[in-house]
């Protein structure tokens, strides 16, 4: 039988079971709703839905047939057809009907054709018409049947997806962001529990980063129960220290909140209203919302089993600690509310706008007046969020660590603390002065708010040796013992100045990736890490993807100490190492200007120190060709409006908390416009960012009656 | 490979969040296994900083550090009995205890890469190339958690060079990205582990923080109930963890006699600035909730991982850090050389204090030191900038009898045909819980070269 025969008899056998046993059918309209109906309606009822039901199944075999099948036979079926199933799949024998179990599958292998993984390299490749086809005729039998393709979180690799889907004219896939529930960040919830938490001693941080990940704070780690632990220790110890008394001079003292004190006096009735507000208190401070009368009656009645069960005491403390429990307290919610518009896209709601364009800037809760915008209908425009967004950046008051901290982990500079560096070697090395002078700098260039990325690509601005005196009032030296601007080639006599930036010699440094901070971090002990830094360029400025080290190589490079880091990494050339190494060597090499310290250098083992890079299997055909030095790489680099593009894949990484997918091709590409047309603004991007269908719209499953929102409405 | 169905039952809590049991699930798995729950330990102390090979010889037994080449070493494997002769310096702690004693040289683990420290992959066999904290797989302790789980599957307690850190992620794990805590102020292990019956309040409590878990498993519920899609599985997660605290609450509660005779008394060790104090305080609490049964795995770091290796033992009159020792710093009149043997015997003071106590306690025909392994070994390998082309293991017990004790083995060097691996040992270990796997972590690339195979347990060990 050829592959062609068993799609077909895949697909009519199909359509065969679409003549369903009557008391099927009758199942299917009483659960539609037809219970109420007369006897005689609901006839009708059942007779038209299966009419509806049958006519949209047939449909979609039929384009099945003709849309798919043909593709499959093309360019699939040689390796996953009836006589070979690669990876365990034949296409043959996989149902087109995703009614059933088979719809993982199709979520797989949409995944796998719009990101190019498949057909593989080397193959015929179909055209993008051909793969619009399938993936639209993918879609909407994910739609008919209920299945959900958004539920694939996100592809491991941002970079997967081919960047003409996102930029190229073929950015066309329909907009698809699922709804989600994030649990809180390591970042927020350390800012939580030093708000709310002040003076608590012990608490511990539960949320570690998912791993793995572009940006720490992405994907969505599930809870396990080391977490909950953890969560109601300090839930505890932070109640504890809500209802404490102190003994000052022979007398007890209440130190705690204040509504909390009527609960803790000795011998007093305690009244429901003063359980109530206590625990309305406490919804306040840690939800920033009321309870709803249905909560506030539950949380009465835990108080008062617990007063039972376990004394006043202990049992109204452990009442006020499931406060910090709920799951709203855990999890951030993405979930979106109201009814659909006309593409099948529900808005956030306006407090789920509120804390979601909140924690995209600050690790604390929401600020009083972005509450209320939000109950008042004030969040209700893009405009309205837009202004909201602006204000929270611009406000003096108002902390949005979240910005700076993008840059840290984009370059990674930050890392240059973690390298081990033998102090005998170097007395003038310290890390985290280095780090502190690139902070420095990329806040120097935010300030400016223009061509923020080439700025940062290309300055020859740099501190030196700076920070903030304790007091917060002068700049003074980081390191007052160490010679730190000999890592910035700065004359040996240099004298430390308060005019900082200073300028660093032009033909030498370009930016931040010639920051000391940038290349230590990209160093070992002993020796640069061309690989890494290669690797690095690749993914974060070309938008390339370098497979991970097979765990079957032995990637370690020969120790012999006479041979220049470029030579040694000559075992990397061998045919099986090059096809992921092709990807780095050049493109890292360049750095070699430096020693492991950042210290620029014109030789290195008695030899002239040999720079040499280039750019091969870029998507910027302009980028191609060799470079001498790391200065004129750097800059070629900052010319490439590809490189901008990927940039702005990166910030919508960050601050959307996923992978971006075909579908939020619209929400890039008018992201990247208004950095453009705001010659560069990192403000104008982040509004853009916040303000766009990927960040504001869900689209919910197909049966949106079973969907709701964390908060109760 | 056929799969057993005792393997199969084991794996189906070895996704993520694992760690999530439900005691039905620790009975099945024990039937499973066919022995009961309590029947082993592990204990792993890791010590940073490397161990020396030339000083892990008994008296009487020459042995120099091998070359950081292949064919480094022998083509035969040692092995001496320990009966009668004198363990070396550092062991002395144990020496009573000499016919429970196995030291194992000349396995290597340079799949590991080496470093100061190999981090997790020291427990876990798989590349940390640069003394990254990558965690890429599951570690032998967290391994051993899920085969013979316990009220907590595993207890990570340890020191840190900085006084503030109460919790860190530095050498265990349970599974790829998901590292075990190692939890490093005494005071805060204390209230985790035997907070409940520590004071007159701990009725009380016991009861609230029951009431309290029974509301959250109902608020959960109900909001679980309102939403759909994977937003669900996020609320079904967290459900989960409280219906797993709730059932260890049950647990507990059925062994809180245990735990009230058990529980060690705190002094000023808890808190103290001083890491020997602290380190102290970590083993009274590991052997306290060993006997009061609390787990079946514990890992005590002493600075373990690249963060802590530094430390400095100023309870020892030190002044130099382990990196200044490492590198050859002299102190006090000792060498370098004397000072790791000093440190190290420290350590095997500690770990003498925790057999007394194990021994003390009954268990079955013997006691409980009868059914314990305590495994020492340093996740920096061999030396201060380890390439773990050596790691030597210092193993004491033999559950019941199924290993062969009171030996040196000392295996052939890297690349000769008997040579053997860490995961060659730690497969050993699994096996010794019923488990049937052949292999642990990453298979060591040019031993491949080599035409060695790298499955199975070291055989020499069983009985």
């Amino acid at each position: 039988m050829s592959g062609r025969d068993s799609l077909r008899l895949c697909v009519s056998s199909r359509l065969r079971t679409c003549a369903l046993p009557a008391h099927w059918l009758f199942a299917v309209a009483v659960l539609s709703g037809g219970l109420h109906s007369a006897a005689n309606a609901q006839e009708q009822t059942k007779a038209q839905i299966e009419a509806v039901r049958a006519a949209a199944l047939q449909a979609s075999m039929e384009a099945h047939r003709k849309d798919v099948v043909p593709f499959f036979e093309t360019h699939c079926v040689r390796c996953h057809g009836a006589k070979k199933q690669e990876g365990e799949l034949s296409l043959e024998k996989l149902d087109p009907d995703m009614t059933t179990a088979s719809a993982a599958r199709w979520a797989t292998l949409l995944e796998q054709i719009t990101t190019r993984e498949m057909p593989p390299e080397g193959e015929p490749q179909p055209t993008p018409g051909e793969i619009q086809k399938v993936v639209d005729w993918i879609r909407s039998e994910m739609k008919r049947s209920g299945k959900h393709l958004a539920t694939r979180k996100e592809y491991a690799n941002g970079n997967r997806v081919p960047h003409e889907l996102l930029f190229g004219p073929g950015a066309n896939a329909p907009f698809d962001a699922a709804p989600g529930l994030r649990r809180l960040s390591h970042d927020i919830y350390d800012a939580f529990s030093k708000d709310v938490g002040k003076n608590v001693n012990g608490l511990g941080n539960p949320f570690s980063p998912a791993g793995g990940t572009t940006f720490l704070d992405m994907g969505s780690p599930k809870i396990d129960e080391p977490v909950t632990t953890q969560l109601i220790s300090n839930a505890l110890s932070i109640v504890r220290n809500q209802t404490a008394w102190r003994e000052d001079k022979g007398q007890l003292k209440w130190v705690g909140q204040r509504e909390f004190q009527p609960l803790f006096e000795k011998d007093a009735e305690v009244t429901d209203e003063q359980l109530q507000t206590a625990v309305t208190a406490q919804f306040l401070r840690v939800l920033r919302r009321k309870p709803t009368d249905e909560e506030l009656a539950r949380f009465l009645k835990l108080m008062r089993t617990n007063e039972k069960a376990a004394g006043r005491e202990t049992g109204f403390r452990f009442a006020l600690a499931a406060v910090f429990l709920l799951p709203e307290a855990v999890f951030r919610s993405e979930i979106g509310a109201g009814p659909k518009d006309v593409s099948g896209r529900v808005r956030l709601s306006p407090r789920e706008t509120a804390f979601a364009i909140n924690y995209a800037l600050s690790d604390r809760l929401p600020p009083a007046w972005l509450l209320d915008a939000a109950s008042k209908g004030d969040l209700d425009s893009e405009e309205q969020i837009a202004a909201a967004v602006r204000r929270m950046m611009e406000d003096p008051k108002q902390q949005t660590p979240r910005i700076m901290r993008f840059f840290r982990e984009y370059f990674g500079y930050a890392a240059a603390e973690d390298v081990f560096k033998e102090s005998k070697e170097n007395q003038d090395h310290k890390s985290n002065v280095l780090v502190s002078d690139t902070d420095q700098l990329v806040q120097y260039i935010l300030a400016q708010d223009k061509e923020v990325l080439r700025e940062l690509l290309t300055t020859t601005k740099s501190f030196v040796n700076n920070r903030l005196d304790p007091q917060g009032k002068k700049m003074e030296p980081g390191d007052k013992k160490k010679a730190i601007h000999k890592s910035y080639g700065l004359p040996d006599d240099w004298k430390w100045t308060a005019d900082q930036p200073v300028e660093l010699p032009k033909d030498e440094r370009a930016g931040i990736l010639t920051q000391p901070a940038w290349l230590v971090a990209f160093s070992t002990t002993t020796d640069n890490h061309a690989i890494l830094r290669g690797k690095w360029v690749r993914e974060r400025l070309l938008g390339g993807v370098v497979p991970d080290i097979p765990i079957t190589v032995d990637a370690q490079l020969p120790d012999e100490p006479e041979k220049t880091l470029r030579e040694r990494m000559r075992v990397t050339q061998g045919e099986y190492c090059w096809k992921c190494h092709q990807l780095m060597n050049r493109v890292g090499l360049p750095f070699e200007q430096y020693d492991h310290y950042g210290r620029f250098r014109t030789e290195e083992l008695g030899q002239p120190v040999d720079a040499t890079g280039g750019f091969e299997h870029t998507l910027d055909p302009k980028l191609q060709g060799d470079v001498t030095n790391p200065v004129e790489f750097v800059r070629k680099m900052a010319d490439s409006e590809i490189v901008e593009q990927v940039f702005v894949r990166h910030c919508f990484r960050y601050w959307l908390g996923r992978n971006e997918t075909p579908g939020d091709a619209n929400s890039l590409q008018t992201a990247h416009n208004a950095y453009r047309e705001s010659g560069g603004s990192m403000k104008a991007l982040i509004v853009s960012l916040l303000t766009s269908e990927s960040f504001l719209y869900r689209v919910p499953l197909a049966r949106p009656e079973q969907a709701g929102l964390l908060t109760p409405k | 490979m056929a799969i057993q169905r005792r393997d199969l039952l084991k794996g189906m809590t070895l996704g993520a969040g694992s760690l999530v049991l439900s005691p039905m699930l620790w009975r099945m798995q024990a039937q499973a296994a066919g022995q009961t729950v309590a029947s082993k330990r592990f204990v792993f102390v890791v010590e940073s900083n490397g161990v020396r090979p030339e000083q892990m010889a008994p008296e009487g037994i020459e042995r120099k550090p091998r070359r950081q080449q292949p064919m480094n070493g022998p083509a035969e494997t040692v092995d001496v009995p320990l009966i009668g002769k004198k363990l070396p310096f550092s062991l002395e702690p144990i020496q009573k205890w000499i016919d429970k004693v196995t030291i194992v040289q000349g396995l290597s683990g340079r799949v590991c890469g080496g470093g100061h420290s190999n981090n997790f992959g020291a427990l876990g066999c798989f590349p940390t190339a640069g003394e990254s904290q990558e965690i890429r797989g599951e570690t032998i302790d967290g391994a051993l958690a899920k085969m013979i789980p316990g009220i907590f599957p595993h207890i990570g307690l340890g020191i840190s060079k900085r006084l503030e850190n109460s919790v860190i992620y530095n050498v265990s794990a349970i599974g790829p990205n998901k590292g075990l805590p190692t939890m490093c102020r005494p005071d805060q292990v204390y209230s985790a582990l035997f907070g409940s019956v520590a004071d007159g309040v701990a009725k009380q409590e016991f009861a609230a923080k029951n009431n309290l878990l029974d509301f959250l498993k109902d608020d959960v519920k109900r909001v679980e109930a309102r939403l759909a899609g994977p937003e669900r599985e996020q609320l079904a997660a967290y459900l989960e963890t409280f219906e797993t605290l709730r059932d260890r609450q049950s647990r507990l509660n059925e062994i809180q006699h245990t735990l009230r005779e058990n529980a060690p008394v705190t002094n000023d060790k808890y808190t103290s600035a001083i890491e020997t104090d602290r380190l102290d305080a970590q083993f009274d609490i590991g052997a306290a909730a060993l006997i009061s049964g609390l787990t079946n795995v514990m890992t005590i770091s002493s600075a373990a991982g690249i963060r802590d290796f530094d430390i400095c033992f100023t309870g020892l009159g030190l002044k130099k850090g382990k990196h200044s020792i490492g590198h050859g710093g002299s102190e006090n009149g000792k060498t370098w050389a004397e000072l790791y043997d000093m440190i190290r015997r420290y350590h095997f003071d500690l770990i003498a204090g925790l057999i007394r106590k194990l021994e003390a306690v009954p268990e079955g025909d013997g006691t409980m030191m009868d059914n314990t392994v305590i495994v020492y070994l340093s996740d920096g390998a061999e030396g201060h900038h380890s390439r773990c082309w050596e790691w030597p293991i210092v193993m004491i017990g033999n559950i019941g009898g199924k290993l062969k004790t009171g030996r040196y083995i000392d295996f052939p060097g890297y690349g000769q045909v008997d040579h053997r691996t860490t995961a060659n040992f730690y497969t050993t270990l699994l096996q010794l819980t019923g488990s049937s796997r052949e292999s642990f972590g990453v298979e060591d690339p040019t031993l491949r070269k080599f035409g060695l195979d790298q499955h199975g347990p070291l055989q020499t060990l069983f009985a």
